[in-house]
């Protein structure tokens, strides 16, 4: 491999030097040592592996050296080493493209040492073969379970990463069906919590006057019907994750009590009067814009602010390009497997169908739309007559078909067979016909 | 051993940084005694003229330093410092933390010279 060439660029001599020093001791490395963000971007056609950029310099700030290195170079990994412990500026540079964020604190040289080596991992991958790149996709998990290609969701993946390791809140946004409980379940499940519960609660799926003890649990006799004690959500997360789903459907009396539990990292439950330690990570998601219900008087402002913690915004499918096709391919070969049939393909003609709609329920229409076809379908692949893009239409097409009810009966016979693995009893009473109807059209060849 | 001999440093973490390379300490140890007086000079005369703001930098500056470095009892200074400067507090407990760190900095100048310049 060449040499993997990195620039520092830290304006305080010492730690410019002792980083310079420290890196060399790879003698992969060459190492380059800047004072200014101009210097680094005069330097940049030397294409470095990677950028460790001090945040403070005294001609321009780490953002923008970082900006215009993105502009030009968007490949390239800038690391931002920091003086100061700061939340915001951190979840700023990760949204903006930051590699990675640190403080010139105690553990420096491990993850210099860590990034280093997954960057180069990265590089040496990068240059390796085309099916081998599916290689890195394969090493991370959550990139298992949430399939994707497109550079929008890459950078959720990114996001993602970085939320798995820290404790920080998650604010999840997006459409319906875009994945985003997917992805709440992916971080926790990616995390060093991950042995601990995932809890989820669906606010607008909970009575209003239940949900409070539904989250916070209650005493004995705390209402009429509160016939024993309930530990709550929260309390059932402990050490692990709590998401709240539908977070904009909370009404306000509920909102400010929930601030009061996330400021205090307390609850009590209804009817008691115990303080109860609580310690879960907090993931929200809506497909509301929050900000909008801020404005509009519906969302609390500071409960928005506490909550807000890393955003990802989840981008609509329509915008994920190729990852239609992609994912449509992927939810034929799930529901074949699952369902013990033979693969299907997908003709170029669906295809283009696909690619042409606007999908409003996003990833989870896709799904539905792709199961339909498939059991539509009786050939070994899905062209575009078996793509229907609501599900009115997709009955209406069955019966376009013009069959015979016996031609009816037998294709969803079929299809429930091969729906319960030939298991014919089971199909029977599914249907609620008698299984000797079955076995005799199985032997007159007619299924 | 008495207290007095035991120095105010520890390059523990320097060697974990630059490893154990002689030539690559003394360099560092150079790059100490030649940039940490004048950020030790912009602090106190940052406090003396009131100039809170560059107390503050040199503060911040110095920080990583004093890490890597291992000086004794520093670490909760150097942070007080800094947040004290920022906050425009140049009272007279500020004083008082800056006196200390010059002392404890004179030491280790001191013992750092003996050690690596003068063999
Ligand atoms: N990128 C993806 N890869 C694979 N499956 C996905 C992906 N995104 C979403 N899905 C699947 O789509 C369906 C909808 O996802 P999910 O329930 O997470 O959406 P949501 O954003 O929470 O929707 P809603 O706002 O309606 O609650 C699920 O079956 C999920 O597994
Ligand atoms: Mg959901």
């Amino acid at each position: 491999m060449d040499a993997f060439r990195i620039f520092i660029v830290e304006d305080d001599v010492f730690y410019g030097e002792m980083l310079r020093h420290h890196l060399a001791l790879n003698p992969d490395n060459e190492v380059h040592l800047y004072k200014t963000g101009e210097e680094c971007l005069k330097n940049l056609y030397r294409s470095p592996a990677m950028v460790s950029l001090d945040y403070s310099l005294p001609d321009m700030s780490g953002l923008d050296v970082m900006r215009q290195i993105k502009k030009e170079h968007p490949e390239i990994p800038v690391i931002i080493v920091s003086g100061q412990e700061d939340i915001s500026t951190a979840v700023t540079l990760l949204r903006e493209g930051a590699y990675d964020y640190f403080v010139k604190d105690d553990d420096v040289k491990d993850r210099l040492w860590n990034v280093l080596k997954k960057i180069r991992e990265n590089v040496q991958l990068r240059s390796e073969i085309s099916y081998l790149k599916e290689e890195i996709g394969r090493k991370y998990e959550f990139r298992n379970v949430i399939k994707g290609n497109s550079p929008s969701i890459k950078q959720i993946f990114g996001l993602i990463e970085k939320s798995i390791k820290t404790n920080i809140s998650v604010s999840i946004t997006g459409e319906t069906g875009t994945g985003k409980e997917l992805v709440a379940k992916a971080i926790h499940y990616n995390s060093k919590r991950a042995k601990k519960p995932f809890v989820a609660i669906n606010v607008s799926a909970v009575p209003r006057d239940l949900i409070e003890s539904e989250m916070f649990g209650h005493e004995k006799g705390a209402f009429t019907g509160a016939i024993t004690r309930k530990i709550g959500k929260f309390e059932q997360a402990s050490g692990g994750t709590i998401f709240l789903d539908e977070i904009a459907e909370m009404d306000l009396n509920m909102q400010a009590k929930l601030l009061r539990v996330i400021q205090e990292r307390e609850l009590t439950r209804v009817g008691g009067n115990e303080l109860i330690k609580i310690d879960a990570r907090l993931i929200v998601a809506t497909n509301r814009n929050l900000a909008d219900e801020v404005q509009k008087g519906n969302f609390r402002e500071d409960l928005y602010y506490r909550l807000l913690g890393l955003p990802i915004e989840l981008p609509p499918l329509r915008y994920r390009g190729n990852d239609i096709i992609l994912l449509a391919k992927y939810f034929v070969d799930e529901f074949c497997k699952e369902n013990k049939m033979k693969k299907l393909s997908i003709t170029e003609s669906a295809q283009q169908k696909l690619m042409g709609y606007h999908f409003p329920g996003n990833v989870r229409e896709l799904r539905a739309i792709i199961e339909l076809a498939a059991v539509l379908t009786d050939l070994d692949q899905i062209d575009e007559s078996h793509i229907s893009f609501n599900s009115a239409d997709a009955a209406g097409n069955l019966l376009m078909e013009e069959s015979s009810l016996e031609e009816y009966t037998r294709k969803i016979i079929r299809y429930y067979l091969q729906k319960y693995n030939n298991n014919v009893l089971l199909v029977a009473k599914k249907l609620e016909i008698g299984k000797s109807t079955i076995y005799r059209m199985i032997k007159e060849k007619q299924i | 051993m008495p207290e007095s001999d035991k120095n105010h440093y520890c390059l523990d973490k320097l060697i974990g940084f630059v490893g154990n390379d002689p030539d690559a300490i003394k360099n560092m140890v150079n790059l100490f005694l030649s940039t940490t007086p004048d950020l030790l000079q912009s602090i106190n005369s940052g406090f003396h003229e009131g100039k809170a703001e560059n107390l503050a930098k040199a503060a911040h500056t110095l920080k990583p330093t004093l890490d890597v470095f291992g000086v004794e009892d520093t670490y909760d200074l150097i942070r007080s410092i800094e947040q004290k400067a920022k906050r425009s507090e140049l009272d007279a407990e500020l004083g008082k933390h800056i006196e200390q760190l010059n002392t404890t900095m004179e030491l280790v100048f001191q013992e750092l010279k003996l050690a690596y310049l003068e063999t």
